[in-house]
């Protein structure tokens, strides 16, 4: 695994996993994060493939599909910028969120919780983590 | 689809008793970065040397950008080849100015920028120089041409670690220009593999497995861990 900064962002390559999906996704959540401001300009296909040593079609495709998310507009011979759309940003955020939580539902109800008993789990994380501190506290 | 940079039909090659290309189907589409893998022997020189028309196949057919490899189709390639020396009285400077001569597509600017970015001296001799040195002078001859396909065959060999970055460094701005095809083998994986869209892997003179490097990576993981499963 290696971690590789680019301006305000970093990234973490895994060689074993699709570059594609990992720089894409990496990009999404620092968006959603509001790591990178609205309409901040992105680094161009060529900086960023130089910062993360990958091939440079490799980046490109990750950023055709940013510009489909509505997350970033390429404005010509400008280069590339976040969308200037908060409300774009937050749906998308709302979106990635309602994905998790149903990754989570799933799983659970996999493990044979009913919705009552995964209720009662959140509740009980959500006492240990004020005991623990902020940060959700150890395991 | 695209243009097809390379292109081999049932391709055969044999030395004596030994098969070094048996039966080789490949399509390699242009403007992409391949990798060529495999163990040694497997055929991955043997089929540079045949892309660049040095090796004829004993049955089936090659095409480059369409034609029969030649002297024509040679003007858009630039070859790096496996243990390739240089003049050893020449300095860099006269390497340059031979390859501004002689080699199509040549760009003295480009090759002075990578000479400084490599640490190279100019007015150092060939014969003065360690095994890295020299394959640096080898590689900048090939990169710093404006050529359509660029064959690299096991570039990175003596070469250390700053100066492999800073020759990957020189690749991502080559592919970043536009329509260049690159092929590349390499035992060193770890620092190019990032840099392949598509993997070939050969054994015994055909192509055993190829295909877009995360789909591969979804199937095997990394192009290291790929080999060790296709060549156990």
């Amino acid at each position: 695994m290696d971690e590789r900064q680019v301006g305000s962002l970093t990234f973490r390559l895994d060689l074993s996993q699709p570059l594609y999906e990992q720089i894409l996704k990496q990009m999404r959540s620092a968006i959603a994060k509001g790591e990178i401001a609205l309409g901040e300009k992105i680094p161009s296909v060529r900086e960023m493939a130089h910062a993360l040593k990958v091939n440079p079609n490799t980046v490109s495709h990750a950023y055709q599909e940013l510009e489909r998310d509505g997350l970033t507009e390429t404005r010509r011979g400008q280069g590339t910028f976040i969308t200037t759309s908060r409300e774009r940003v937050q749906q998308f955020r709302r979106e990635l969120a309602e994905r998790l939580l149903a990754d989570f539902v799933a799983q659970m109800q996999s493990l044979g919780y009913t919705w009552d008993e995964i209720e009662h789990c959140l509740h009980t994380k959500k006492k240990e983590a004020a005991v623990h501190g902020r940060n959700g506290g150890a395991l | 689809m695209g243009e097809t940079a390379v292109l081999c039909e049932q391709v055969e090659k044999r030395y004596g008793a030994n098969r070094a290309l048996d039966g080789l189907d490949l399509t390699i589409p242009a403007g992409r970065v391949v990798g060529v893998l495999g163990p040694n022997g497997s055929g991955k020189s043997t089929l540079f040397r045949m892309i660049t028309g040095l090796v004829r196949p004993d049955a089936g057919r090659i095409r480059v950008f369409g034609e029969a490899p030649g002297w024509r189709t040679n003007r858009d390639i630039a070859y790096l080849p496996d243990r390739a020396r240089w003049y050893s009285d020449h300095t860099v400077q006269q390497a340059f100015r031979w390859a501004e001569t002689f080699l199509p597509g040549f760009s003295l600017e480009e090759a002075l920028g990578l000479a400084e970015f490599m640490k190279l001296p100019l007015d150092g001799r060939v014969r003065d120089m360690s095994r890295g040195q020299e394959a640096r002078v080898m590689l900048i001859l090939c990169i710093a041409r404006r050529v359509p396909l660029i064959i690299l065959d096991e570039p990175f060999t003596g070469i250390d670690t700053v100066s492999r970055e800073k020759i990957i460094d020189a690749l991502i701005d080559r592919v970043s220009d536009g329509e260049r095809t690159v092929l590349i083998s390499t035992h060193e994986l770890y620092e190019v593999e990032a840099l392949f869209d598509l993997a070939v892997f050969l054994e015994s003179g055909r192509v055993i497995r190829s295909g877009d490097t995360d789909e591969l990576r979804r199937q095997f993981g990394s192009m290291h861990s790929a080999m060790q499963t296709l060549y156990r």
